[in-house]
């Protein structure tokens, strides 16, 4: 099987990698790029553990073949802090307690990203919709919801 | 996945012709990949060679209005087919639809062509359209050709898509007169889910249509011309006998998300709901 | 200064690395020259081998090397916690679906795969014990060989059974008395983490990396199975992403340890979701329940004939069903008692730990008993439970440990938070139960406190914090003795070659055992320093007071800090604390000795029912944990709402379908549904019971298991008076829930009570 060359942008880095067609691009981040924050988990777009924004919007990166993004722009977990200052979107997970183990919480975060991106002022119902794509099994959901509603409170004032 | 395959990313239709005439069904077509890349995991599937239509000129991603209808071309993601204002207006139990397949992540990929051509029995934006009378086009080196979905849909991931054919959009045609329409589903939890049984009710002054997913092989509809059903005010026995006799048609199977009986049972319950609403959004039109 | 230490809701230690994608989970480790495992299966439970060809998956790039029973010594070697039953990999036999035949170690994982595919097994499918019926049939197949057994039971599939009981021997007379049995499926835990391990050959040991929830128990298996001192053993344990007991005991540690022995390299396993939930499930339980009520709705007796599921190797199960069913009767004072239990193996995955233990597979007919009682008595389901509710202090099992908290007042609150005096809208319902878990009996538990220089301190504590923030508690309790903020403390954990011997991290004993080991580590720091200050100034002991972060002596008071400045001097040096809370074995009691504490804990709910197509609505979830002292609030509640999640999914959408093979049906996350944000409660409330009255440091008990127990009883029970049925077994799905609605003859009136019925489906 041969490889092909993919070049495209990763938290604002351009980078170029050799991939396989089959290599998704959770593996192509987890693997080649030492990106391990994005994590894997049932591997068939079910449970949101690898989401990651991919030009602009949030997608299960365990269905998306690497080869197709190239020239395209993904951000992962580690692209949301800028120069050591987390996101206000992070802060807010932490201050609310919404982190227990952390497994689900890259993919959580980046899904509530995309979502705030879209919709900056969103009602409880929208959050409980826009992260309806992600599980957890520690948390119970509620201090996440939570934590989007007060990153969203918090960017108004 | 351990199956290799190789992939292309044509630029024009006749690169996309020529490896499909290459390639015959060793090809798999790759749009959202959401069905696909799931597919190749489990093994379903192992094409030779994949080729990615999101990068042909002349089949770019958007949604078209003419006067008579809306076309909604192959690689459009299902997320800007539910944001669209022109879809939302004319056809809003799509959108209905739309919204429940997968989760935001998978809508942002999925598209609607992808979600007919996978032929899922259970495909949820199948019910709606099939009651508003879609087709799809289809594109070869021949020329192109619309097809009427109820002919497209032949079976579980069947469907009348010839060799060397791309389906390149979807069409609807506009409504006339006052209508309203409902999608609705009966699923095993309130979050993302597989519909157990799906249903969509597009009623007029006098027809009334439904179209019902996951409940047989292949999602089929419905037509009521008599007007029972249309007019709120007829006797609700006669409307009962008319929807027993359409839910009678459909043969749901016991499978992991429900039995048999009680797909039945909540086809005629949904069925009742579903016509409440249509007929209330149509007179408050 | 306090609003930092025990008692507040201090920000999660760890948090920042978990919300910036900086955490390393065990799958994220990256060896070098590290080699990828794929294991082989058959796609049945039960067959016998008959070859395995590897040929072809050899041939293929990237193979290094493929192994099967025949390449692992002779006899194979075996591994378990309680009997040493499980093969390192199936020889002649498999006994569940996913129960590996072979591996193969490649250099990626894609090749791995791929080569996983080209094995050629050969074998003959045999008849599957799947259920508790077929384990009781003397003509279906034994799961386990009769040479590996030991006990009277070895021929049979009766793993272990137990009789408890007290009271009059004849049943006592009642004026009420029910017979119900009471189903619970299997489930599985689903950590959004899959299991992951990694070993490699070290120093003449090895060293293996698995995200397990007792890393000592673990480095003892795998001493025992490659034969090398414990000294030579290293385990990694990074924090489990999330393990509630399914990362407690081994599972293919041990074939890693000894692939990367052979092959002198770094071996890295991953399953996936799939693989993951045929290697870990809850036990299934059928208990037939015989109570007697008085009239007024005291309890008389209760008569229980417990059937619990393990799967092919016993693993932590038997464990799991003597503690579980020596509680049978709950938190009720009870004259008389008779609890028999049997574990029966089947060819199914291995039952081990899940949160709750047992308990809330016990609570699901306990108290959907209590509920029947209720309405054939006439009395209201609150009332029921305090009039039988044993008080502080009560000895509700003769002989042993009381009832350790004031459980009438968790009830009350919970009642009073639901709302159960007020009048309910029509088409909903509510629901209370209670649940009791006797926490861990033995153990061992050391810390190391290090004491720097500088006044700030490294703590080497072995727990595992999976989420339940034992690492933030931890680090409160150090913080708290020795004065200082709870960021100037370092928590060491996970690694057997660091950090001092923990038994394990299990049953909700983390901070009662290990944070009294802290606790005692600084109290050994403080005595170090109080001995230096004597000597650094020539005083008598009664001369020097310390209290967290203060020497004062006659004619000052100086910090930890500027004590060891002055005592050590220009050569420095630091004070090393110990400590450590054991619990010894009783081998007179039945279950190895009283528990360290009870968690007690209280679910209400109340839900909406659509009649005609049977789905729920949770219009409002309450929880109430009796904690002692919670060290942290924040965590404690957050630890609630997990449990009421994970709750209502077992009780409503959970279950393991397995077909006549023993193929589960649903593995990974497309059929197995689990809770998402949309099924939620619309509101959900998690309150804490203070009262100082546990063991362990402050005043506090363990917690995190208890929102778990009562979920499905109380829901049920909401079920029950929203729509008039009674369902006894679980998931109460919405097909069940309709089918119980539909063969349900018409309710004469809004009070009427629904007649027993049958269970559906």
């Amino acid at each position: 099987m041969t490889e092909n060359f993919v070049t495209f942008t990763v938290n604002g880095e351009a980078r170029r990698i050799r991939v396989f067609p089959r290599t998704t691009l959770l593996d192509a981040l987890r693997w080649q790029l030492d990106l391990t924050g994005t994590k894997k988990c049932c591997a068939e777009g079910e449970c949101g553990a690898c989401t990651v924004l991919l030009d602009g919007r949030a997608v299960n990166s365990c269905l998306v073949l690497a080869i197709e993004v190239d020239q395209a722009t993904v951000l992962t977990i580690e692209g949301l802090e800028t120069a050591g200052r987390l996101s206000r979107l992070q802060d807010a997970f932490l201050a609310e307690g919404a982190i227990q183990c952390g497994f689900c919480i890259p993919g959580m975060v980046m899904a509530a990203h995309a979502l705030l991106a879209e919709m900056p002022r969103p009602t409880e119902a929208d959050v409980r919709e826009g992260l309806s794509g992600n599980l957890c099994r520690c948390a119970g959901y509620q201090r996440i919801v939570g934590a989007v509603l007060a990153a969203a409170d918090g960017a108004r004032s | 996945m351990s199956h290799s395959f190789q992939y292309a990313q044509p630029r024009q239709l006749s690169e996309a012709f020529d490896i499909l005439d290459a390639y015959g069904r060793d090809a798999s077509l790759l749009a959202g990949g959401t069905d696909l890349v799931v597919g190749l995991r489990n093994g379903r599937i192992a094409p030779r060679m994949i080729v990615d239509l999101k990068r042909i000129s002349g089949l770019a991603p958007g949604i078209a209005e003419t006067e008579g209808r809306i076309s909604i071309s192959a690689p459009t993601p299902l997320t800007d087919i539910i944001t669209d204002r022109r879809i939302q207006d004319h056809f809003p139990a799509l959108v209905e639809a739309a919204r429940t397949v997968g989760s935001v992540q998978i809508r942002n990929r999925a598209t609607l062509t992808g979600n007919i051509c996978n032929a899922s029995p259970a495909a949820d934006t199948a019910p709606a359209l099939l009651a508003y009378g879609a087709g799809v086009v289809l594109i070869s080196r021949r020329g192109s050709r619309l097809v009427p979905l109820e002919e497209f849909l032949l079976g579980p991931r069947r469907t009348s898509l010839g060799a060397g054919e791309i389906a390149a959009a979807v069409e609807i045609p506009k409504l006339s007169g006052r209508t309203g329409s409902r999608f609705d589903r009966l699923t095993r939890r309130r979050g993302v889910d597989l519909a157990t049984i799906s249903l969509c009710c597009l009623v007029g002054s006098q027809v009334t249509r439904f179209a019902y997913g996951a409940v047989g092989p292949k999602p089929f509809a419905v037509t009521d011309e008599s007007g029972v059903l249309a007019d709120r005010e007829s006797d609700p026995e006669a409307r009962m006998a008319l929807l027993s006799d359409f839910v009678a048609q459909a043969t749901p199977i016991s499978d992991l998300r429900g039995g048999r009986e009680y797909r039945q049972a909540m086809l005629l319950v949904l069925s009742q709901r579903v016509l409440r609403t249509a007929i209330a959004r149509r007179d408050r039109t | 200064m306090n609003g930092d230490r025990v008692g507040a809701s201090v920000r999660r230690v760890g948090g920042h690395e978990r919300v910036t994608g900086q955490q390393k989970f065990v799958g994220d480790i990256r060896l070098d020259d590290m080699l990828h495992v794929k294991l082989v299966t058959v796609d049945c439970a039960h067959a016998r081998i008959l070859s395995i060809n590897s040929e072809h998956a050899r041939a293929l790039p990237g193979v290094r090397d493929v192994v099967s029973a025949a390449d692992l010594p002779n006899p194979m070697p075996r591994f378990g916690p309680i009997y040493q039953d499980r093969p390192v990999l199936a020889a002649a036999q498999t006994r569940f679906h996913g129960e590996p035949v072979a591996a193969d170690i490649a250099q990626t994982e894609q090749s791995g795969e791929e080569a996983a595919g080209l094995f050629k097994v050969r074998y003959d499918e045999l008849p599957a014990v799947t259920t508790i019926a077929a384990a009781l049939d003397p003509s279906m197949p034994l799961v386990q060989d009769p040479e590996f057994r030991t006990g009277p039971h070895a021929k049979t599939n009766l793993l272990s059974e137990w009789r408890f009981g007290w009271g009059e021997t004849e049943t006592p007379a009642a004026d009420q008395v029910l017979d119900n049995t009471y189903t619970f499926p299997m489930v599985t835990h689903f950590a959004i983490e899959p299991h992951c391990f990694l070993a490699a050959p070290d120093q003449g040991g090895v060293t293996v990396w698995s995200a397990v929830q007792h890393p000592f128990v673990l480095q003892q298996v795998i001493a025992r199975l490659l034969d090398l001192p414990l000294a030579k053993v290293r385990v990694h344990a990074p924090d489990p992403g999330g393990a509630f007991g399914g990362k407690q005991h081994a599972k293919y540690e041990p074939l890693l340890a000894l692939l990367a022995v052979r092959l002198g390299r770094p071996v890295r396993l991953e399953l996936t979701l799939g693989e993951t939930f045929q290697a870990v499930r809850r036990t299934a339980f059928e208990i037939r329940l015989r109570s007697g009520f008085a009239s007024d709705g005291t309890l008389c007796f209760q008569d229980a004939e417990c059937n619990a599921l393990v799967g092919a190797y016993a693993d932590i199960a038997p464990r799991v069903v003597s503690k579980a069913c020596y509680l049978m009767c709950g938190p009720y004072r009870v004259p008389s008692a008779r609890i028999h239990a049997r574990a029966l193996l089947s060819h199914t995955p291995p039952a081990t730990a899940f949160r709750g233990f047992g308990t809330p597979q016990v609570a699901w007919a306990l108290e959907s008993q209590m509920d029947e009682a209720a309405r054939r008595l006439g009395i209201d389901r609150l009332e029921i439970r305090l009039k039988n509710l044993a008080r502080p202090g009560e000895q509700f099992i003769p002989g042993d440990k009381p009832a350790d908290g004031n459980w009438p007042e968790a009830l009350r609150r919970a009642a009073e938070e639901i709302g159960w005096e007020t009048p309910v809208a029509p088409g909903r319902g509510r629901g209370i139960a209670v649940g009791v878990k006797a926490s861990a009996t033995t153990g061992a538990s050391y810390a190391i406190v290090r004491l720097h220089f500088d006044g700030s301190a490294t703590v080497l504590a072995a727990t595992s914090d999976m989420g339940q923030g034992a690492r933030t508690v931890l680090a409160q309790v150090a913080a708290q003795e020795l004065g200082i903020g709870v960021d100037q403390v370092r928590i060491v954990m996970g690694d057997t070659a660091i950090v001092p011997f923990d038994l394990q991290t299990s049953a909700s004993r983390s901070v009662v055992f290990m944070g009294t080991a802290v606790l005692a580590a600084c109290g050994d720091i403080h005595a170090k320093l109080q001995a230096m200050a004597c000597e650094a100034f020539g005083l008598p002991p009664e001369s020097v007071k310390v209290t967290p972060g203060m020497v004062r002596v006659p004619s000052r008071k100086l910090t930890f800090a500027e004590l060891l400045s002055e005592a050590f001097a220009g050569v420095r040096g630091e004070v090393i604390g110990v400590g450590s809370r054991r619990g010894e074995r009783i081998a007179s009691h039945p279950l190895g000795g009283p528990p360290a504490f009870y968690e007690f804990s209280c679910t209400a709910c109340e839900v909406e029912v659509d009649r005609e197509t049977g789905e729920v609505l949770i219009v409002k979830h309450v929880s109430v944990a009796d904690v002692g002292k919670a060290l942290n609030p924040a965590q404690a509640r957050s630890q609630d709402e997990g449990a009421a999640v994970m709750g209502l999914g077992h009780s409503l959408m959970e279950h393991l379908i397995l077909d006549e093979r023993g193929r589960i049906l649903n593995l990974g996350a497309l059929d197995y549904r689990v809770p998402t944000t949309k099924d939620m409660p619309l509101e959900m409330r998690s309150l804490l019971v203070e009262n100082g009255d546990g063991p362990g440091p402050y005043g506090s008990k363990g917690a995190g298991e208890g929102g778990l127990f009562g979920v499905a009883p109380a829901l049920a029970g909401a079920v029950a008076d929203a729509a008039g049925v009674v369902i006894r077994e679980l998931p109460l799905t919405p097909e069940r829930i309709w089918d119980a609605i539909r063969s349900e003859p018409p309710r004469t009136g809004p009070g009427s009570s629904p007649e027993s019925c049958e269970p559906s489906l």
